[in-house]
């Protein structure tokens, strides 16, 4: 292992803007013809769909209002814990009326990190939109799962007293409430990824 | 051992709360983001497969074009290469872009600005990078614009990128500005980059070596997303 090897800077991140639905959404915006596809549409295509949840909530900014000019990407494994790079991705908007969104996926399994230990099952969240001059990251765990060991909740644990802005709740039958803030009393909890 | 992602530098990414750009006042989080060594999670991400790349995707001069007849504005290939933080080129990296038309406006119904529509031309593109990390794509000259700010100010000429490399911690979303265009230094989305290189980084080049070759003004543009490292975790040192 070489440490004398020189280290790039990374390209800077800029907002996504309000329009970025042209680039990674343009059929949902009725740009048609151009891509056969958006990408993202369904996390896992192959899967059955009486296994799948539904993750609902909008985002809030500083004044509590729900925005619907943002694109929100999800990444997660299957319901064995297992990552693939065929699927697990997704990538949606809030609706613009109602202001939220819905994602509508298998809930992961419990997941063997890459030390050995088991993480507890979460999604990862991304949220671009103007206004953010870098992507936002957090993630999704669950209401009613084991999180006492999970790694990331603990490292969290040192630096806030709650974590419950991590924690999607269960609101129904294989129906979860995850509310984003990015500003104020009920700020999310932002990662560093 | 595994690979891990090498900590992103923040120093070189722009300031989330930056008041000079409006918009970032009621959206920029207020508290510090958690920092945590990588897991499976962000090591792992989407691969994207060349298939879903259509012929015209990388030419937005023709994806949109009606009868064949071209946008209006001069047509410019913009070209570069994808690499990690230790210029290993990243082949199969997603990257789409989306840009207004040659008189600044974009076909999105929140874009405001009185300048006309292109029917020819809708401002969408993507390409999977090939064994080198290359891309190329072939468009129209993208037109500056006004937006409300602090008053009205212009964006500087630009086209917006969105990249996935190998791994989610890899993703990237950035704009490319042009060399020479005078609007770059006032701003604010630019300038929430404090670091001067880091800026820089984001002005494609005017490549005049390309003058013969192609009969088109060649704009390039290098990106670089993060690197990997191979890290021992302590419970497995023994075993190594
Ligand atoms: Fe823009």
């Amino acid at each position: 292992m070489s440490d004398i090897k020189t280290v790039l800077d990374e390209t800077p991140f800029q907002t996504a803007g309000p329009f970025l639905h042209i680039g990674c959404l343009p059929n949902a915006i009725n740009i048609e013809g151009v891509f056969d596809n958006d990408l993202g549409v369904k996390p896992f295509a192959n899967k059955h769909y009486d296994k799948f949840i539904t993750i609902t909530g909008s985002v809030f900014d500083g004044d509590g209002k729900a925005l619907d000019d943002i694109m929100l990407e999800t990444w997660q494994s299957d319901e064995n814990g297992v990552y693939s790079p065929e699927s697990g991705f997704a990538r949606f908007v809030p609706n613009s009326l109602t202001k939220k969104f819905n994602l509508y996926t298998l809930k992961p399994g419990f997941i063997n990190n890459i030390d050995g230990k088991a993480q507890s099952p979460h999604i990862l969240l991304s949220i671009s939109s103007r206004g953010l001059n870098m992507t936002l990251n957090t993630r999704i765990y669950f209401e009613g799962d084991d999180l006492i060991n999970d790694p990331l909740l603990s490292i969290v644990k040192n630096s806030r007293n709650d974590v419950s802005s991590l924690i999607a709740k269960k609101i129904d039958e294989d129906i979860y409430l995850f509310d984003i803030f990015l500003q104020g009393d009920k700020e999310t909890i932002f990662l560093d990824i | 051992m595994v690979e891990a992602l090498i900590k992103r530098n923040l120093k070189t990414h722009p300031q989330l709360n930056f008041p000079d750009y409006k918009s970032s006042r009621l959206r920029a989080p207020k508290n510090k983001k958690i920092s945590f060594s990588s897991t499976s999670t962000e090591i792992s991400g989407p691969v994207f497969k060349k298939d879903i790349i259509g012929k015209l995707d990388n030419d937005l001069t023709l994806n949109f074009s009606k009868n064949n007849i071209l946008p209006i504005g001069h047509k410019i290939i913009v070209f570069g290469t994808i690499s990690d933080q230790f210029a290993n080129p990243i082949e199969g990296a997603l990257i789409e872009i989306w840009q207004a038309n040659a008189a600044g406006k974009y076909l999105h119904h929140n874009d405001n600005n009185t300048a006309p529509v292109d029917p020819n031309f809708a401002g969408c593109g993507r390409y999977i990078t090939s064994s080198k990390g290359y891309y190329e794509f072939i468009t129209i000259q993208p037109g500056p614009y006004p937006y409300p700010n602090r008053g009205i100010e212009w964006r500087p000429m630009h086209i917006h990128f969105s990249v996935f490399g190998k791994s989610f911690g890899q993703r990237l979303i950035t704009q490319m500005y042009f060399e020479g265009d005078p609007l770059i230094n006032s701003c604010p989305m630019v300038n929430s980059i404090s670091d001067k290189k880091a800026k820089q980084s984001l002005i494609s080049t005017l490549d005049t070596s390309r003058y013969n070759t192609k009969k088109l003004l060649s704009y390039k543009f290098d990106i670089i997303l993060r690197g990997t490292n191979q890290t021992f975790f302590e419970n497995r040192k023994e075993g190594l």
